[in-house]
Formats: C-alpha cells, structure tokens, sequence
C-alpha cells in the first residue's frame, strides 16, 4: 500500500513527499535534486491545499503549526462607516489584500477587526520600533487577558500566539516564523516589497493576509509585487473623502540662540573650511547627488576627509550649543505643570538632556516595555515632562501635550506638520504653544525658515 | 566579520578582489599600536573607547582599514558590561520620579542625585555617591557599557582575522557558491559538511574522483529564485572550508549599487574605478578562490582521525603483505542530500580501487538509513566494516543485498577479513564490467 502524502515545513518551503495521487498539486511543486523530493514555496500553501481539496486529493499536513486563538474585544470600539466597508471587503476578497487609508482614518482599529473575526495565532509586522510600542499598547488595550508577544527592541517572545514585530527582526526569523501563523498584518505595508523584507511572507504557509498603508506606492515600482506577496487592493479612500479632524490651533515660538564667542568662532572655521572644498570640487550639498558625491570624496582623499570632519563637527556646534540649554531651562520654568514634550533630532542630545535636567527619554534605544510604561506616567501626569527623539514619526500615536519644545530640526515640512498637528491641545484658557529653539546664524536657521514658508 | 559599510574590494577581469593587508612592518605596527588602544581602555565605557578610535583615526583616508581592525578587536576580543548600582530601569524610574516634582531645572541636579543615592544606600547597607547613580543612569546604553575584559590578540592574528573578515564579506551578496574538491582525506570532508548542515545550508554533489566533486552550495528557498538570503551562513562557512585542502570555489555575487562600490574603493582613483564600473556593467560579479589563498583561519582543525579505530587499523594494515595499499585520501559517494564519506580507499596498482567505511558505533536507525542511501546511490564498489555490539537482526536491520559487502567485527578490526572482502568485490566488480 503506497504511503499517504506528507506537506511537511523546511526553513521557508514546503515539502511534499511522497508525490500525492492526481494532478492538482503538479502546478504548484518543483523537483529539488538536492533531496529528490518535491518541493515548494511556503506561500503556496494555500492555493496547494485548496486545490488538493477540490480534486480530493489526501494529503497528511504537518506543515501548519498556527493555533486557534478566541480575542474578546474589550468593546467600546464603535467602528465608522469606512473601517466597517473595509472589513467586509477584506473578508469578502477570502481574507487576503490590501487595504489604503489616509492618516490618521483607524488603520489600527480595521487590523483588530479583522483579528477578532480571524481567530487564529497572528502575526503583525510593523517598520519602527514606535509602532511597535504603540501597538503592542493597541493590542493589550483592545484584547485584555490575552498576551501579546514582541519581537525586536530588545524582546524575543518567539512562541506567543499573537505577535507584534518590526520587519528586521522578523525577516532574519522569517524561516523560524514561517508555519506559525495563519494571519499576518503588515502595518506600512509599502515597506515589505524590499529586498530583504519580502521573505516574511514569501516563507510564511499563513493563508490570511492583511496589509495597511496610506501610500503602497513605491519608487521603485515593487509595489506591483504587493499582490502576489498580500493580496490585491480590496479597499481605497483618499484623505479627501473621509471628514478630517482639524488641527489643533497653536502658537508658534521661534527662539533664536546665539553661540558663544568662542563656539561661534569654531563653527565659522569649520563651515569656511568645508566650503572652500565643497567649491574645489563643485559640489553643491544642497541635493542628495551632493551629498553622495562628498562622502565619496571624503573617502578617498585626505582633503576631502577633513573637509566631512569640519562638516561634523559644525553640525555637532550647532546642535549641542550650551545656549540651547539654558533656554531650554527658562521654557521649562515659564510652564510649570505643563504637559511638556521635549524633541531633538540626534539621540546624543536627548540623553543630554535626560542627564543634566533628569527628565524620562524615549529614544529607539529604549526598550519597548520601558518605553510603553514612561509615555503611561506621560499620559497620567506622573512625569510631566518627557524627552524624545523623533518619536513623532508618521501614524505614531503619542499622548496629547499642550506644550512642545523642539531643540533641532529637520527640513522635512510634512513631519513638522504633523507633529504639531498631533501633540498639541490647548489647555482650559490656555493656547498650546510649540517653542523652537534654533542656533542663529547656521544652517539649522535656514531649515526653520524653510519651513514657516507656505 | 565585518559590517559591510567596512568592506573593501576592487574588481579585477571581471571579478571581485577583497581587500588584503600584506603581514609586513607598517601593517604589523598599526596592529599593535591598535591592540594597545585596547588594552589602555579597559575600564572606559564604550563611548569613551570609539572617541579614541576616532583620535586614531584622525584625518586618515585609510580610515576604513583602522576601522575594520577595531570592529574586530571590539566584537571578538572585548567584553562590555553594564555598570550600576541598581538594574538601570529601575533606578531610571526612581530619579525620575523624584524630578517629576517641580519645574526641571538644572540646579537640582546635585540634590536630587543625592536623595536618591542616600535612598539606595539605606537600601543596600552601603555606601551609595551621587556620581555612581550619575553614572548608572542610563549605563545599560550601549555606549556607556564598560570594557571590563580584552582579550589580546597577537598582531599576526589580528591581521589574519581582518584579511579573513573582508573575504567572507563577499559572500554577503553570494547567492550561488560552488566548490570543487577533490579527493581527500575523510576528515576533512567530514568536517566540511558537518558546518554545512551547522548553517542550514544544503549542496547538491556531483562528479567523480578523476575530475573532481561539484558542491553546489546554497539554501532550501534558492530552489525558485536566486536568493543572498544565505549569503551570510556562506561567509560563516569559509573559516571551515579553510581547513580543507585542495578545493577551488566560485561564487555568483548579486550586482552592487554604483555609489556603494566607488565609496568602497580604496585607491584613490575614483575616476578611472567609475569607468571600469561603467564597461563591465553587464557582466555578472563573480568571487574566485582556492585553497591556497593564504587566509588562515580561527575555527578550531578537527582531527585528522576520526577514532583510534581508525588509527589503529592504519597500523595492522601497514604489516599486511598485499600489493593493496589503504590510501586516506577517498572518493565522496553522493547521495540526495548529502554524501557518504567513505574512511579509507583500497587501491591496487593495476588501477582497481574499493571504499572502506568503519561503522563502529550505531544505532539500528542509522544504519538503516546508510543501506537506504547505498541502494540509492547506486555504487556497489564499497566495503563496510561494522561493530558486533549489536546483533544485527535483533536491532531490526535487514542486510538484504548487502552481505557480500559488509564485515563483522569484535573489538580489533582484522584487516586481513577487510582485504578478504576487498578481493570479492573487486572481483565481482571486474566480471561485471567484462
């Protein structure tokens, strides 16, 4: 009597051995010489075992190794019109595609819809570390009672049914992870197509696939390989077609700061000297070709290597100025009790300011856990004031603060925007106010005015 | 290894040449200037060892090549701890809860440090400064790790870990490596395909002792698309293919990106590099090496005999009085998978040879799988010699076809029972073909 057909998982594939009876599986195997047997991509295990299924083919699957998972919804959670469409249309599309909505419209909220109505072990992938934060709070506040694993900043709940991951930690895992869960989440779902990232759904069996972005678009045109890796788009609405909450009214501070004669002096030097190079070599900084072609160039002459050092060191000047702090001693004394958020661009500064004033920091070296705990006493007003780097980054969600103080900027208008958009509230009778504190006369000026620009 | 921002290689025909630091003086004095950084910063955090690196540095355009050096002094020859009076997020969560009283200012840095080490101290019945919770704050970040242990490296060993390091740095964007090997001695196969299985990878063996045997090396999922998903377990693997001798390899390198290789040249001639980058454009990058590229490795040798066994058998042999010769040096039998490494070959000068393998611990599963594999790969050419310890048929393993072939043996291995073995297969083998 021949032996009944075993699907069996390998570090990413599939392998089907011995050979099943029938044709239906033909299609979807290859034969691999390396152990003559037949074998198979992970993420063809759907459409394997469904048309296995359809010719009546028997096959023995020791492949999967997802589990039931029973989620309670906390409730509370009234979803709006378009979070329901979109649901009903994922479920609709046999639970695999895309869904696009702006900003800002509930990503989260359609992600655990679509967990409660799947209960299956599940994995959610996510690009930042914040995001990683912020859903791992979503999850535990949406679900109480069930555990939520991490995996990255630090965490490693390799086992845990439900799992929230950044797309780094869980594509070097993606051979480990592969057969254990049956729905993946892609949160940014724009950032999987990468080269290095695709893995997490090339070797995964799961035959649920959600994926979540306001922009699948990508410049390198792989978002066209979205439907093969996700699904295709099952649901699309433009920011203009939901009703958009406002942004906050506020009041915007700049608060200029000069160096000291003899940080002033160095800086001066340090510009002169990376400019007379930059013009040598007709460089022009101010597009990113420039800025290629002056590493380049700094690495492969002695000139040109003094000329980057100047131009570290200048940018280290401009940020770091002790001037800088003293304001920032003087704004903190202005709003006492104030819910306060402090931003710099580079860590280094962020732990400055933790040291010198000991107020909590949240920078992408925190861990998780920690991070989750600090932005609780921020929200509940055991610590009033906080300082971050870059926490802000697109679709995070932070607790509201009714002032904000950010040391250093970068030239990135829409992030500034929505920054200011999403931290600030007015207090009873008082305006939020947003400080920028901004080293006069260096490049950190021309950012800022770059910026107030309409 | 090296992270790849610290890799340097140039092209030459058409292949890719990582970059060599020759053992002279000038090389051998910047490693022992750089191991002496080291040995002058144990007890400095980690932030305070890199400022030093970059004074060493300083306006150097070989930068890259100092740098690579203290990547590997830092990685494989440091050890970093975290120093605090208290696990970090703890004491993080007592002084910030102490400062979240009042506006933040700097002024009370000094009290408020002191209230929270004369807290710890009552805690801890001893005495707690100011300056060691200063300290211990955030000592869990990376940068204010302590360098409590280096662990020197003579000059030469470093250099040869570098020289090792930029080498295995080309296999990161390896999606095919093939090796050619040939006939050799069992331990060195042995040891080669153990670090093969070690690092999840598979090969696929083919060809014979006269040409050579063809490892393709690579991963479960390079069976649809070209993947350097295992590029990385192929750099891991070199150290060990270093022990073998008498191999040559190839490996298929996915193109770089223009900007990365120009950065990556360290000649100075950009201009003339950006050309040639330009003309060989189409052509797909390849890695080449054999085995005497001089890179010397630090993975421990393993033996060259398996067992005293072995050795023993070599020995009794070497007395026998017969024109067949026990060679060490054997052919592979490729089997799907993998390969039986057989121990020794039998040759007789008229040009007949037979494979020898002792079997002289198992389990009845083992070696039912190795008759399994020997029916599939089809040789009939190969004598094995198997340990009484278990009788045979109790242990449920059906010989089959195989009695001609196999040995028994108690204790000491007779080589005059293998030799008898030998003949009989020899023979066999020469009717067949006549």
């Amino acid at each position: 009597m021949p032996r009944i057909s075993t699907l069996t998982y390998d570090r990413g594939t599939l392998l089907l051995h011995p050979p099943p009876k029938g044709k239906a599986w033909v299609d979807h195997a290859e034969w691999d010489d390396r152990v003559e047997k037949f074998r198979l991509p992970a993420d063809r295990y759907r459409p394997l075992i469904e048309a296995l299924k359809a010719a009546g083919t028997r096959v023995d699957d020791r492949a999967r190794a997802f589990t039931d998972l029973p989620l309670r919804f906390a409730g509370g959670h009234v979803p709006h019109a378009h979070q329901a469409e979109a649901l009903a249309a994922w479920k609709a599309a046999g639970r695999r595609g895309v869904v696009v909505l702006p900003t800002g419209a509930g990503k989260t909220l359609v992600a655990q819809l679509a967990l409660e109505a799947t209960p299956r072990s599940a994995l959610i992938v996510v690009p930042t570390l914040d995001l990683l934060h912020q859903w791992y709070a979503g999850l535990r506040t949406a679900f109480p009672g069930t555990a939520v694993g991490l995996l990255g900043g630090g965490s490693r709940d390799l086992a845990a049914p439900l799992l929230v991951a950044t797309y780094v930690s869980a594509a070097a895992e993606a051979e480990t992870l592969g057969n254990r869960y049956a729905l993946l989440i892609f949160d940014e779902v724009h950032h999987l197509p990468a080269g290095y990232t695709r893995v997490i759904a090339e070797y995964s069996i799961a035959p649920y696939r959600l994926g979540l972005t306001a922009t699948p678009e990508r410049s390198d045109g792989r978002d066209r390989d979205l439907e093969g890796l996700v699904g295709p788009t099952v649901y699309s609405r433009a920011p203009e077609e939901l009703a958009g909450g406002a942004l906050a009214p506020f009041e915007l501070v700049r608060m200029p700061v000069a160096l000291s004669d003899e940080e002033r002096r160095r800086y001066e030097e340090c510009v002169a000297r990376r400019n007379r190079f930059l013009q040598e070599r007709k460089i022009f900084l101010g597009s990113l070709e420039g800025w290629r072609r002056f590493v380049r160039a700094s690495a492969s002459s002695p000139a040109g290597r003094a000329a980057m050092l100047a131009h570290r060191e200048a940018k280290l000047l401009a940020f770091g100025t002790q001037e800088k702090f003293r304001v920032l001693e003087e704004l903190l004394a202005r709003h006492p009790g104030r819910r306060t958020l402090i931003f710099t661009d580079d860590t280094a500064t962020v732990y400055r300011v933790a040291e010198e004033f000991l107020i909590p920091a949240i920078t992408h070296q925190t861990p998780v856990k920690e991070r989750h705990e600090t932005l609780g006493y921020f929200r509940d007003g055991t610590y009033p004031v906080i300082v971050s780097s870059r926490v802000l980054n697109e679709g995070v969600d932070v607790p509201e603060a009714s002032v904000a103080i950010v040391m250093s900027g970068t030239g990135a208008r829409r992030e500034h925007i929505q920054r200011l958009g999403r931290i600030l509230r007015p207090v009873a009778g008082k305006r939020a106010v947003l400080y920028e504190i901004i080293a006069e006369g260096t490049s950190e000026e021309g950012v800022s005015k770059r910026r107030g620009r309409r | 290894m090296l992270t790849t921002d610290l890799l340097i290689t140039r092209r030459r025909n058409g292949g890719i040449v990582p970059h060599r630091l020759a053992l002279d003086v000038d090389a051998l004095e910047l490693a022992t200037e750089l191991i002496g950084l080291f040995r002058e910063a144990v007890g400095c955090r980690r932030a305070e060892l890199d400022e030093m690196l970059t004074a060493f540095e300083g306006e150097d355009i070989a930068f890259k090549i100092k740098r690579g050096l203290a990547h590997i002094l830092e990685n494989d020859f440091c050890e970093f701890e975290t120093v605090s009076p208290m696990e970090p997020g703890e004491l993080r969560r007592r002084v910030f809860a102490l400062g979240a009283v009042g506006a933040p200012s700097r002024g009370r840095r000094e009290t408020l440090l002191g209230k929270a080490a004369a807290g710890l101290a009552r805690e801890a019945g001893r005495l707690v400064t100011p300056e060691e919770v200063a300290d211990g704050l955030f000592a869990d970040l990376p940068a204010n790790q302590v360098l409590t242990a280096f662990d020197a490296p003579e000059p030469t060993a470093l250099l040869h870990r570098y020289n090792l390091a930029q080498a295995q740095g080309v296999f990161y964007r390896a999606h095919e490596l093939t090796i050619t090997a040939h006939r050799n001695t069992p331990a060195r196969y042995k040891e080669l395909f153990r670090y093969v299985k070690l690092f999840g990878l598979m090969t696929l063996i083919e060809g014979d002792a006269e040409h050579g045997f063809t490892l393709r090396v690579d991963g479960p999922a390079s069976l649809f698309t070209p993947s350097t998903r295992y590029g990385l377990a192929m750099a891991k693997l070199l150290p060990a293919l270093l022990h073998v001798t008498k191999w040559s390899l190839r490996a298929g390198l996915k193109p770089r990106k223009r900007e990365g290789e120009e950065a990556g040249d360290e000649s100075g001639r950009s201009g003339r590099v950006r050309e040639d980058a330009a003309r060989k454009e189409a052509w797909p990058d390849t890695f080449q090496m054999d085995a005497k590229c001089g890179l010397v490795s630090h993975y421990k040798a393993g033996k060259e005999f398996d067992s005293i066994l072995e050795e023993a058998f070599v020995q009794r042999w070497e007395k026998l009085e017969t024109e067949w010769r026990l060679e060490r040096e054997v052919d592979l039998v490729p089997v799907p998978g993998s390969a039986i490494i057989p121990d020794f070959r039998v040759a007789h000068p008229d040009g007949r040879s037979v494979l020898v393998e002792i079997v002289g611990f198992w389990r009845p599963e083992y070696l039912r799988k190795k008759f399994a594999l020997l029916r599939k790969s089809g040789r009939k050419d190969l004598v094995l010699a198997v340990s009484e310890r278990l009788n045979l048929d109790a242990a449920g393993v059906d010989l089959g076809e195989w009695r001609d072939e196999v040995v028994w043996f108690k204790g000491k291995l007779d080589p005059k029972a293998v030799l008898e073995r030998v003949e009989t297969v020899a023979a066999r083998l020469g009717n067949g073909a006549g």
